[in-house]
C-alpha cells in the first residue's frame, strides 16, 4: 500500500477525481430521474451517453476540426464547444426519447413485470453499443484537442487546470439548472407529481406519457453534456465507453440514494475521488475494485444510499 | 344534464365490480352515492375520472362521450376528483399541492383568484402554505385535497369520502364547505359512508349495493326511507 503517493499527490488526485466524478454525476442524474419516476433502471442510458461522445466528434469533423488541426483560438474554441454541445445534446436526447418510445412505452402499456423492463433495457444497451461498434470497426476514435491545458489556480500543492475547472463548473451549472427546473417550474412539478403518486397526478390533469418523455429527454440532455465534457477531458471515445462509465454512474446514483437528484451529485463526486485515492494506494489496476468495494460497504450500512429518500418522497 | 352514466360495468380481472351502473348529475346539484364498504362507490368514481377503464356502458359529460378519454383529458373538460385517501403529494408544500390542482390552467389571474378563495374557505391552509403536505394532520390533508380540486375550477367536483377519518366537528365543517362551494356554482358528486351528513346535504342520492344501484331519490326521501335508515343510518 503506497500511502506516501496518496499524501504527496493528495490535491492532484482530489482534483482529478472531482473532474471525473462530475461527469459520473451528470450521467447518474439520468439513471436517478428515470428511476424516481418509473422505478426502472434504464441500463440503455450508458449508450445514450456514448452516442453523445460520437455526435460531438462527428459535428466537429463537419465543422472542419480534425486531429491534424491546430488548437483553435478562444473564439474558435467557444464556437466548437457550442457546436459539440448541441450535437451531443441532440443525439443523446434524441436517443433517449427513441429508446423510451420504441422499447419502454409498449411495455408500460401492457403493465409487464419489472424484470421484463430490466431485460429490455440490457438488450437495448447491447443493440446500440454493438451497432456503433460495427459502424466504427470497433476502433478507438481520437478526439481533436480543443483546449490547451494550463494551470489556472495554484495555491501551495493545490493546482487545477482550465479543463478540470471548466468540467466541474459546467457539470455543476447543469445540475443546478436541472434542480431549478424540477423544483421551480410547472413541468418540473408535473414530474414530481407523477413520481410521488401517478394516479393522483392523472386526476390533476398531468399527461403521464408526456412527463415520462420529458424525463427521458432531460436525462438524455444531461448525458449529452457529460459526453461533451468527457470528449474534452479524455480526448478519445469507443463504442464501449458507455459500459464502464454507465456502471460507475449507476453506482454513483445508488451510492447517493437512487431517485435522489442531490444524491447523484454527491455519489458521483465521491466515487470519482475515492477511485483516485484507491489507485494511488494500490495501483491503477485496483481503481474499479476500490470503487465497487466502496459501494458494497456503504450499502451494507445504508441500503438506501447516503442521502436516502427518493424523488418521490423527499423535496429533492 | 352534466354527467350521465349508462349501464356502466367494470371488472377487476375476473371479478365484476360494477354491474350496470346508471346515474345522472344535473348542473348545480349535489348528488351523493352512499353504500357500505365494497359496494363499488370508489370504483364508480374511478370509472368516472378514468383511472379504471370500463368494460361496457357509456359515460357522457357535458354532452360529450368521454368513455375512452384518458384521466388528464377528462380534467381538461372540467371534471376534477379529490381521490379517496386524499392523495396529497407528501413532498410538495401546501402551495405546490394547490398549484398542482391548477396544472391544466394557464389563466394566471383566475388561478390567483381561486387560490384566494381556497384560502378563505380554509384559513388553516393559508397558515401552513409552506409546509410539506406530508406533515399535515388528517383533517388538514382533507381540506387540502378539497382545496386542490377546487383549484382546477371544475364544472363537476368529484369527492371521494371527504369525511373519512375526521373528527365529528371537522366533518360538520367539511360538509358546510361543500354546501358553500355548491352555492358558489360548482356541481358536486360525492361518495360517502357518512350517510346522515351526505343525505341531509345532497339534493339527490343513490344507494349502491354490491356494484348495483338499488335505490335513488332526493336526499330527504332517502333520509326517511325505512330500509336506508336501518342499513346506513343505524336506526331501527
Amino acid at each position: 500500500m503506497n500511502v506516501e503517493l496518496l499524501t504527496s499527490q493528495f490535491w492532484d488526485l482530489t482534483v482529478t477525481g472531482l473532474a471525473l466524478g462530475a461527469i459520473y454525476a451528470l450521467v447518474a442524474l439520468g439513471y436517478t430521474l428515470v428511476y424516481g419516476l418509473l422505478q426502472l433502471i434504464n441500463f440503455a442510458h450508458s449508450e445514450v451517453f456514448m452516442v453523445g461522445t460520437y455526435a460531438a466528434l462527428i459535428a466537429w469533423g463537419w465543422a472542419g476540426l480534425t486531429q491534424e488541426s491546430p488548437i483553435p483560438g478562444l473564439l474558435g474554441m467557444i464556437g466548437y464547444l457550442v457546436i459539440g454541445l448541441i450535437a451531443a445534446a441532440v443525439a443523446s436526447g434524441g436517443t433517449a426519447l427513441i429508446v423510451e418510445r420504441v422499447a419502454y412505452r409498449p411495455l408500460r402499456r401492457r403493465n409487464v413485470p419489472r424484470l421484463v423492463f430490466l431485460i429490455t433495457a440490457i438488450g437495448v444497451s447491447v443493440v446500440i453499443s454493438e451497432l456503433v461498434g460495427v459502424l466504427t470497426d470497433r476502433h478507438r476514435a481520437g478526439i481533436p484537442r480543443l483546449v490547451e491545458r494550463s494551470t489556472v489556480i495554484s495555491i501551495g500543492d493545490f493546482e487545477i487546470t482550465n479543463v478540470q475547472l471548466g468540467v466541474i463548473v459546467a457539470a455543476i451549472a447543469m445540475m443546478v439548472g436541472l434542480d431549478l427546473f424540477i423544483n421551480r417550474t410547472r413541468l418540473g412539478r408535473g414530474i414530481r407529481a407523477v413520481a410521488q403518486d401517478p394516479d393522483t397526478a392523472a386526476l390533476m390533469g398531468v399527461n403521464q406519457d408526456r412527463v415520462v418523455m420529458l424525463t427521458f429527454l432531460l436525462g438524455g440532455l444531461l448525458a449529452g453534456g457529460a459526453a461533451l465534457l468527457y470528449d474534452i477531458s479524455l480526448e478519445n471515445t469507443r463504442y464501449n465507453v458507455g459500459f464502464l462509465l454507465g456502471i460507475k454512474a449507476f453506482t454513483a446514483a445508488v451510492l447517493g440514494g437512487i431517485g435522489n437528484l442531490r444524491g447523484a451529485l454527491l455519489g458521483g463526486l465521491l466515487l470519482g475521488v475515492v477511485e483516485q485515492y484507491g489507485s494511488a494506494l494500490w495501483g491503477n489496476e485496483w481503481r474499479d475494485v476500490v470503487a465497487f468495494v466502496v459501494l458494497v460497504v456503504i450499502l451494507m450500512f445504508r441500503p438506501t444510499g447516503l442521502l436516502g429518500e427518493s424523488l418521490g418522497k423527499a423535496r429533492v | 344534464m352534466l354527467l350521465e352514466l349508462s349501464d356502466v360495468t367494470l371488472r377487476y380481472g375476473r371479478i365484476q365490480a360494477l354491474h350496470g351502473i346508471s346515474l345522472t348529475v344535473n348542473e348545480g346539484e349535489i348528488v351523493a352515492l352512499i353504500g357500505a364498504n365494497g359496494a363499488g362507490k370508489t370504483t364508480t368514481m374511478r370509472a368516472i375520472s378514468g383511472l379504471r377503464p370500463i368494460a361496457s356502458g357509456r359515460i357522457i359529460f357535458n354532452g360529450e362521450d368521454i368513455t375512452r378519454l384518458r384521466p388528464d383529458q377528462r380534467v381538461l373538460r372540467g371534471l376534477c376528483q379529490a381521490p379517496e385517501g386524499r392523495g396529497i403529494f407528501p413532498g410538495m408544500t401546501v402551495l405546490e399541492n394547490l398549484e398542482m390542482g391548477a396544472y391544466t390552467r394557464r389563466d394566471k389571474a383566475g388561478i390567483a383568484a381561486d387560490m384566494k378563495r381556497v384560502f378563505e374557505l380554509f384559513p388553516r391552509l393559508a397558515e401552513r402554505r409552506n409546509q410539506p403536505g406530508g406533515t399535515l394532520s388528517g383533517g388538514e390533508q382533507q381540506m387540502l385535497a378539497v382545496g386542490r380540486a377546487l383549484m382546477a375550477h371544475p364544472k363537476l367536483l368529484l369527492l371521494d369520502e371527504p369525511s373519512m377519518g375526521l373528527a365529528p366537528m371537522l366533518i360538520q365543517q367539511i360538509f358546510s364547505i361543500i354546501t358553500e362551494i355548491n352555492k358558489q356554482g360548482t356541481t358536486v358528486l360525492l361518495v360517502e359512508q357518512n350517510a346522515q351528513q351526505a343525505l341531509s346535504r345532497a339534493h339527490r342520492a343513490y344507494v349502491l349495493e354490491t356494484g348495483r344501484i338499488v335505490k335513488a331519490g332526493t336526499g330527504q326521501e332517502l333520509l326517511h326511507d325505512e330500509a336506508v335508515r336501518e342499513a346506513y343510518l343505524g336506526v331501527a
